[in-house]
């Protein structure tokens, strides 16, 4: 108990004095985040919009496929790209392997799953009348689209934040793929296990205050959002 | 001019025919109300005359022109039509925001816009609620939004559906004055679905009654379902509602729909063959008709001239004697 007492005020310590290996971990944690997040984004929102608003066959297999790669371990993930990216992958040449890159497009595959299917259920939920009051007043499919869209803002939003919750605390793709190098791949998740395998409990702590305030502060939005579109 | 000519349009959902209209004829500048129980193809037929939904079966041509039911033939038509639904739903933004939605689509310059949605938050007296977040109004206000919304646009039809159900009584008729004024001024023809007789009397210059997707000669009055049974030589024994015992000549057995024609039911003062005893209960004035409404334990309406009424002396809580001919009945089956 005296140790975790004894690490926790040195880890506010640490964090207060702003050191700056423990903010250039913290950096690189939210640049790979963020960027996978925007990907992700870019992917899975208008995927999940037209699975969401058009009939088609094989659509709720297609959800049930989705909602089954929710649960895909980080680390078959991690396996998986290092297949293509390793030097003797397809992808080899491009030199992805251990960058930050490669942690990226790691982290997207994990998470247009989780966008794409809260735009689902977010464009589901959104009243249908909306849909056709739009056509009435003339808008086309695009303008329609725009309209649901737009109503289910809040609910996509949300998607969004959950997946940026998910892949800021993951550690399997992070390790495999990034290689936990200092100062460039090493994320708040793999300094924490490397300090733990060290037995460094100062800085692991300070790191996962930091990653707990981070992720209250996801999940405050998250709230945020999902009450807007319960509204 | 007429606006919309159809025939033969039939509307299949699971198997189930909702809608199957022989013809349909909607003439340019009039108010028509379509009168029906619940689930007699009303909305159906709004939809498809909104070009929202295609028919399963028929077709439908608009100003002479043939109607394809494609995505890109219909785009242009949806900016004529303007469907109101029964409880219309306003985008969660401001009344201003929801105004312009479709003037932005028919882009229209910014100037000429903010004019046009003055000028329809007025005529529906909501200028004050210009700037208020659309999803706070009251069901009332909500259904003027949504009539300025549409007739913002100046569509050549504004179909509503249900106008009045989910609004209280004051704005009921606020929404029927509405109406009135904009097919007077702008010439926009309008069709509108109602339960409501009263009100399809007082707005409609022509009324079409629906029933099981049908239209009815009846006019929506004295539509009973009733059991047919054998009865002597070719004429069968009409029971409506284990109440009023009818002769139909007609050879038929089972269940049937039945329709009176309100203006044939004769009023005498003895019991006799097809005749029912009951009170008036209610007499009122329709459009220079007078309707007086008697309970036999099944309700009869009467529709007869003023001068016909005067020459009756009939009064709330008389007991009478109705006699129905047989050539006042109608009979489909179900």
């Amino acid at each position: 108990m005296d140790l975790l007492i004894d690490s926790f005020i040195s880890a506010i310590m640490l964090a207060a004095s702003l050191d700056a290996e423990l903010f250039s971990i913290v950096a690189v944690s939210l640049k790979v985040s963020g960027s996978s997040t925007v990907l992700a984004s870019i992917i899975g929102v208008p995927f999940g919009f037209v699975v969401a608003f058009e009939s088609f066959k094989g659509k709720r297999f297609l959800i049930t496929c989705l909602n089954t790669l929710l649960a895909l371990p980080t680390v078959v993930i991690g396996l998986f790209v290092y297949a293509f990216i390793s030097r003797r992958g397809i992808f080899g040449p491009l030199d992805l392997l251990y960058t930050q890159g490669a942690i990226i497009i790691g982290q997207t595959i994990l998470i247009v799953p989780v966008v794409a299917t809260f735009t689902i259920s977010a464009i589901s939920r959104i009243d249908d009348r909306y849909r056709k009051t739009a056509m009435t007043l003339g808008a086309n499919r695009l303008q329609t689209a725009m309209v649901i869209i737009r109503e289910a803002r809040f609910g996509i939003m949300a998607a969004i934040i959950a997946a940026f919750g998910r892949v800021i605390a993951e550690v399997g793709i992070s390790m495999m793929l990034g290689g936990n190098a200092k100062g460039f791949t090493r994320t708040m998740t793999t300094a924490m296990a490397l300090e733990y395998d060290k037995g460094e409990f100062v800085l692991a702590v300070a790191l996962g205050i930091i990653l707990l305030c981070i992720s209250f502060g996801v999940n405050m939005l998250f709230h945020f959002f999902q009450g807007r579109t319960e509204e | 001019m007429t606006l919309y000519s159809a025939s033969g349009i039939k509307k299949i959902y699971n198997g189930k025919t909702v809608l199957d209209l022989n013809s349909l004829e909607i003439e340019q500048g009039n108010i028509y109300t379509l009168l029906g129980p619940n689930g007699a193809g009303k909305t159906t037929l709004l939809r498809i005359l909104a070009f929202l939904d295609p028919p399963t079966k028929g077709t439908i041509s608009f100003r002479g022109k043939d109607v394809r039911f494609s995505e890109t033939s219909l785009q242009p038509l949806r900016k004529k039509v303007v469907m109101i639904n029964q409880r219309p739903i306003l985008f969660t933004t401001t009344v201003y925001k929801n105004i312009e939605f479709g003037l932005k689509v028919r882009k229209l310059p910014p100037k000429k816009r903010e004019h046009i949605i003055k000028e329809a938050l007025g005529m529906v007296g909501i200028q004050h609620l210009a700037h208020a977040p659309a999803h706070r109004l009251s069901g009332g206000e909500t259904q003027r939004v949504a009539l300025a919304r549409a007739f913002a646009l100046s569509p050549e039809v504004l179909l509503c559906d249900e106008p009045t159900s989910s609004v209280d009584l004051e704005n009921q008729s606020a929404v029927i004055n509405i109406l009135k004024q904009v097919n007077e001024q702008k010439q926009i023809t309008i069709i509108f679905t109602t339960h409501d007789r009263l009100q399809a009397a007082a707005l409609a210059t022509r009324t079409m009654f629906l029933d099981h997707g049908k239209q009815s000669a009846a006019a929506g009055e004295n539509i009973f379902t009733a059991d047919l049974k054998e009865g002597t030589g070719d004429s069968s024994l009409c029971m409506i509602q284990n109440m009023v015992e009818l002769n139909m000549p007609v050879r038929k057995t089972g269940k049937v729909r039945l329709f009176v024609d309100p203006e044939k039911i004769n009023i005498i003062n003895k019991p006799g063959k097809n005749c029912a005893h009951g009170k008036v209960v209610q007499v009122s004035e329709e459009k220079e008709r007078i309707r007086i409404t008697v309970d036999t334990g099944v309700f009869f309406t009467l529709l007869m001239t003023v001068e016909k009424y005067r020459g009756t002396n009939l009064l709330v809580g008389d007991q009478i004697y109705l006699h129905i001919p047989p050539e006042a009945i109608q009979v489909q089956d179900i």
